[in-house]
Order: structure tokens, then C-alpha cells, then sequence
């Protein structure tokens, strides 16, 4: 081979690796979920966040994910993105649908709430058919009962919330099959599900909060901490807290 | 050094005149570097001096960047003079001097290298056994433990009765906890240290190998699925101190960090029995005390057992089964 040709072969190659390290770096590690920003429908030193759990994934190429959604403030619609942004200095009131069924926590340590308004969330269940009343709960026990789907914990600002499940064979055996479960459908609509609602509040000052589920929920992978557990837009993800 | 030199004139006079002024700058300039390290950086040198192994390391770089100075300054003296006064005249295209052996200088470098080496060694193994393990995680049987301290009671403790304070340390993706086993056993994300009281910190992990590395405590011991690894040290200074995971553990593996306190006495105390009444309904679900934990063996309930869920492993996918991660 002559010697432009070898430069020109060696230039190529060089080319070609740097095309493909750009190209991993946009596309897998780069690439980011969506963020619903909530900052703009802040009123009186508050903000509604709804979250919501679902058992499979079968908006993406994942189907057997289990995977958060968040409600677009716009639209009103539920997206495929555990990124959001509220405003500094403000009360969040959550809501979070949970249509997961249950799973023990590895540690029951995650099953006690804290970092919350009054250290409790509020759960009401739907079974099918009616819905109970909210109550306070503090404290779950995930091993002695089928009592926890999820978690929402924020371990930079101290706050762990369990997602309650359904909590009996019958209503695991009868999740919500397509995501997001907003009803659309009949088996939606009749899915067994919990109602999660807490209150904290943001730090004073700007700043991104990671948050994640402490729930072995990525079935399949070594300790149940790998694939959705370790994916953004899944079962974990950011809040960025704007001034 | 200098009878080894190519210089520009080769003489004799002028190797022995380098010579002498390159051994007082170096003098000099060693005398003054040494105390600047040992008096003025050191104690500024991390990790500080807020516990006793802190301190301990902190002494050990002082005394290594002391001894490391008059070497640094050497070279960096010789190699300035060499291109200050040894550079090649203008119109000047002769050879330099040839270099031939020297044994006394040869001899003379092997015999005080060899012994700074073997002092360094000597010095490096007795500063990892007085300070018990230097703050490092010696394993489930630790072999240098604080002198004066027992492990008399697990389930109690009193200040300064000698019976060491045990502190769990749990790492799990992405989070630490700390338990207190002297105080009813319960768990937090808080780590809190009595100053002036010997520590001893029982690490280990639920899912995979995590680092617990108190940077301003001067302590770091690997966190391994069902293993104790234990490390010791004792706080000398109240304030904060940063934990991180020292061991990448995953996605989160750089937001795995916490803000511990050491506080007096008489404020642990009244942490321990503040957090042991409001964490008293979680102690009761906890699994009991114990130096490892298998959450992939657990005593799951009714339901969950009917549900199959008789583990928190996470498990795998039966291999015949068509979805595949």
C-alpha cells in the first residue's frame, strides 16, 4: 500500500473512532429526559407535582420497565420523564399515582417516611371499585407486608416517601398492563392503585437534587438495582429547584 | 554532583567552585524548605486533625514532604544551574566532557536511598499500628485495635468506660445509613460521633462494594456485601465532616455523600435518646443487629409470600423466560 493510502486509511480510522465516541457520548450518555417545569404554575409559595408509578413501560422499547411518569403542567397529560423543575423557596405538594404492585425493600429502613410537612404522607387505595379515605401513615413494613411499591426519596434534602400498594393477591394479580394508566382504557380505568400525597419544602437557594426508588425494582438485574433503577427517565431522576 | 558535569570549560577549578556553591545553596535552600514544610504547610495538609487518625496521617505527610524537600530542592537546584551556567556557548560545537563511573558517588546513592526506603518502611509500619490501623478498615478481625478500649457491651454504652462506641456504617445504592446497636439498635441517615470518644465503625454493604471514606475524619474502609470491615478512630475536634463513597457503585456513585457531626458528649447523648424514641416504630421492623445483613433471605409476610416475594434480591430472569434484560 502506498503512503497516502496508508494516511489516508490511518485518518479514516481516526476519523471513524472520534465519530463514534461523539456519537456515544450524545447519544447515550448525553441524552437527558425531558424536564416538566413547574415553576411558572407556582401560586401562593406553592406548586402541584403529580408523579405516577406504572408496572410496565409500554411507551418505549423497555415494555417490562417499571417506570415513573410525570404530569405535564400544560397538558395535562402524563409524560415519560422523571426530570422537574420547581421554584425555590416553595411548598411542593406531591401526588403520586401508584399502580405498581408490591415489592419488599432491601433495607426497611426506606419504609419510614421523613423530610416531609409533619413527617407523614397521606394513602387512599382503590381497589377496583371504591376508594378508601386517606390516612396518615408514617412508618411501612414492607417485609411483613405486601404494603410497598416505590419509593420517592430525595437523599440530598433528607426526603423519603414509601409508595404504598395495593395490598391484597387479587389486586396485585390485576396492575394497570399499559402505561401511563390514566384511565383511558377499562382495564385502566379498574386498575388498583394508591394515592400518595405529601408536602416539602424546596431548599432556599437554586440547585439540582438527584432523586431515586430504594425498592429493588429492576427485576432482572444483580440486587434488582440495575436497568430501570439505573436509567434516567425511569426510576430515578432530577429536580432542578430554580430561584 | 559537579565532578560529574560536562561543563563549557571542563576545568578542574571550576567543577570544585560549582561544586561548593551547589552543596550551601543546597544546604540552605533544604534548611529553609524543610521548615516551611514541617512549620508552615503541614499544619495546613489534608486530611487536618479532626480525629486521631486525621491527625496521624496528617503527621505522616509532614514528615514524608519534610524528607521528600531536600531531594526536591536538589534536583530542581541542580537542573536550574545547569541551564543557568552550563549552557553551550554561542560558536562553542565541541563535545562535552565524557561520563564515566564514579563508585563512591554510586555507592553513596544506593546506601542513602536504601536507607531512606527502609526508614520510610519501618516509620510507615509503626504509624499503621500505634494509631490502630490508621483509620483504615482492617477486615471482620481487626489486628491493631485503641489501646484502653473493650467491647465489653454491645447493647450499652457509657462515656469514657472504655467500651468502645459501635457505629454501623450500611452503604446501599446510593445511600448510607448508621446504626447504633448500643442504644436499641436503631437506624438513620444521620451519623453523629461523641468527640473524645474511641469509635469503633462496622462497615458493610446490602447490594455492591461501596467505600466509606470519612475525608476529614481520616477514615476509609470498603464496604462488601456480607462482610464486617471495621475501622477505629477517635474524634479530637467537634464540627462537620464530609462521608463520601469512595468505590464506584453506579450511576449515583458521585452524589453518594453525607454531612456527619461531631458533637459533645453531653449532645450525643441526647441524640441518641431523641432519635430512639422517634425511630422507635421503624427499630421494631428492622431486622435484628447483626455484622451483615442478606436481604435476599428474608422473613417476608403472608401476602408477599402468597405474591412469591420472598426476597429483596432483585433476582434474575429464569433463563427460559423471553424477556431478557
Amino acid at each position: 500500500m502506498s503512503l497516502p493510502a496508508r494516511v489516508a486509511t490511518l485518518v479514516v480510522a481516526f476519523l471513524a473512532v472520534v465519530a463514534g465516541v461523539v456519537f456515544v457520548a450524545f447519544e447515550f450518555i448525553g441524552a437527558q429526559p425531558a424536564v416538566e417545569n413547574y415553576t411558572s404554575y407556582a401560586s401562593g409559595g406553592q406548586v402541584n407535582v403529580t408523579l405516577m408509578t406504572t408496572p410496565e413501560t409500554t411507551v418505549t422499547n423497555k415494555p417490562d420497565w417499571v417506570s415513573y411518569f410525570i404530569k405535564n403542567p400544560s397538558t395535562g397529560s402524563f409524560d415519560h420523564t422523571t426530570y422537574f423543575a420547581v421554584p425555590a423557596n416553595t411548598k411542593v405538594n406531591v401526588t403520586i399515582l401508584g399502580y405498581d404492585g408490591c415489592t419488599p425493600l432491601r433495607n426497611p429502613v426506606w419504609g419510614r417516611v421523613a423530610g416531609t410537612v409533619g413527617g407523614v404522607e397521606n394513602v387512599s387505595y382503590f381497589n377496583g371499585t371504591t376508594s378508601s379515605p386517606a390516612q396518615p401513615v408514617q412508618t411501612f413494613d414492607s417485609w411483613a407486608n405486601c404494603s410497598v411499591q416505590h419509593t420517592f426519596a430525595i437523599p440530598g434534602l433528607g426526603i423519603n416517601v414509601p409508595v404504598a400498594s395495593p395490598t391484597t393477591v387479587a389486586e396485585n394479580n390485576a396492575l394497570c398492563g399499559t402505561a401511563p394508566c390514566v384511565a383511558g382504557t377499562a382495564d385502566q380505568a379498574k386498575a388498583p392503585h394508591s394515592v400518595v400525597t405529601f408536602s416539602f419544602m424546596t431548599p432556599k437557594t437554586p440547585g439540582t437534587y438527584r432523586w431515586q426508588c430504594f425498592v429493588p425494582c429492576g427485576g432482572g438485574y444483580v440486587d434488582g438495582n440495575g436497568g430501570p433503577m439505573g436509567t434516567p427517565g425511569y426510576m430515578m431522576g432530577q429536580m432542578e429547584v430554580q430561584a | 554532583m559537579a565532578a560529574e558535569s560536562p561543563t563549557a570549560t571542563g576545568s578542574e577549578t571550576g567543577r570544585r567552585r560549582d561544586g561548593f556553591w551547589l552543596l550551601v545553596l543546597w544546604i540552605v535552600l533544604s534548611v529553609i524548605g524543610c521548615l516551611l514544610v514541617a512549620l508552615v504547610l503541614g499544619p495546613h495538609l489534608p486530611p487536618g486533625d479532626q480525629s486521631s487518625s486525621a491527625a496521624s496521617q496528617q503527621t505522616d505527610f509532614t514528615v514524608l514532604g519534610t524528607i521528600a524537600a531536600p531531594v526536591v530542592i536538589g534536583v530542581l537546584l541542580y537542573f536550574g544551574w545547569a541551564l543557568i551556567f552550563w549552557r553551550q556557548q554561542p560558536g562553542d560545537e565541541t563535545d562535552a566532557a565524557p561520563i564515566h563511573g564514579n563508585t563512591r558517588i554510586t555507592t553513596t546513592w544506593i546506601v542513602g536511598t536504601a536507607a531512606i526506603v527502609l526508614a520510610l518502611a519501618a516509620y510507615g509500619t509503626v504509624e499503621l499500628i500505634s494509631p490502630a490501623g490508621a483509620g483504615a478498615g482492617e477486615g471482620p478481625q481487626p489486628i491493631w485495635k485503641p489501646a484502653g478500649t473493650t467491647t465489653s457491651s454491645l447493647t450499652s454504652w457509657t462515656p469514657g468506660s472504655g467500651n468502645i462506641l459501635q457505629v454501623q456504617v450500611i452503604g446501599q445504592q446510593w445511600a448510607w445509613t448508621y446504626r447504633y446497636p448500643q442504644f436499641g439498635g436503631f437506624e438513620t441517615t444521620q451519623l453523629m460521633l461523641p468527640v473524645g470518644q474511641p469509635v469503633q465503625f462496622n462497615v458493610t454493604s446490602l447490594d455492591v462494594i461501596h467505600s466509606f471514606w470519612a475525608y476529614t475524619l481520616g477514615v476509609k474502609a470498603d464496604a462488601n456485601p456480607g462482610l464486617n470491615n471495621v475501622a477505629y478512630t477517635t474524634p479530637e475536634h467537634t464540627g462537620e465532616f464530609q462521608v463520601r463513597c469512595s468505590e464506584l457503585c453506579g450511576i449515583w456513585h458521585g452524589s453518594m455523600y453525607d454531612t456527619g457531626d461531631v458533637v459533645s458528649v453531653a449532645a450525643f447523648l441526647k441524640w441518641t435518646q431523641t432519635s430512639k424514641v422517634q425511630l422507635a416504630a421503624l427499630t421494631k421492623i428492622l431486622p435484628p443487629y447483626a455484622l451483615t445483613y442478606d436481604p435476599t433471605n428474608i422473613p417476608a409476610g403472608k401476602i408477599n409470600t402468597a405474591l412469591g416475594l420472598t426476597s429483596a434480591g432483585g433476582g434474575y430472569y429464569n433463563p427460559a423466560d423471553p424477556e431478557q434484560p
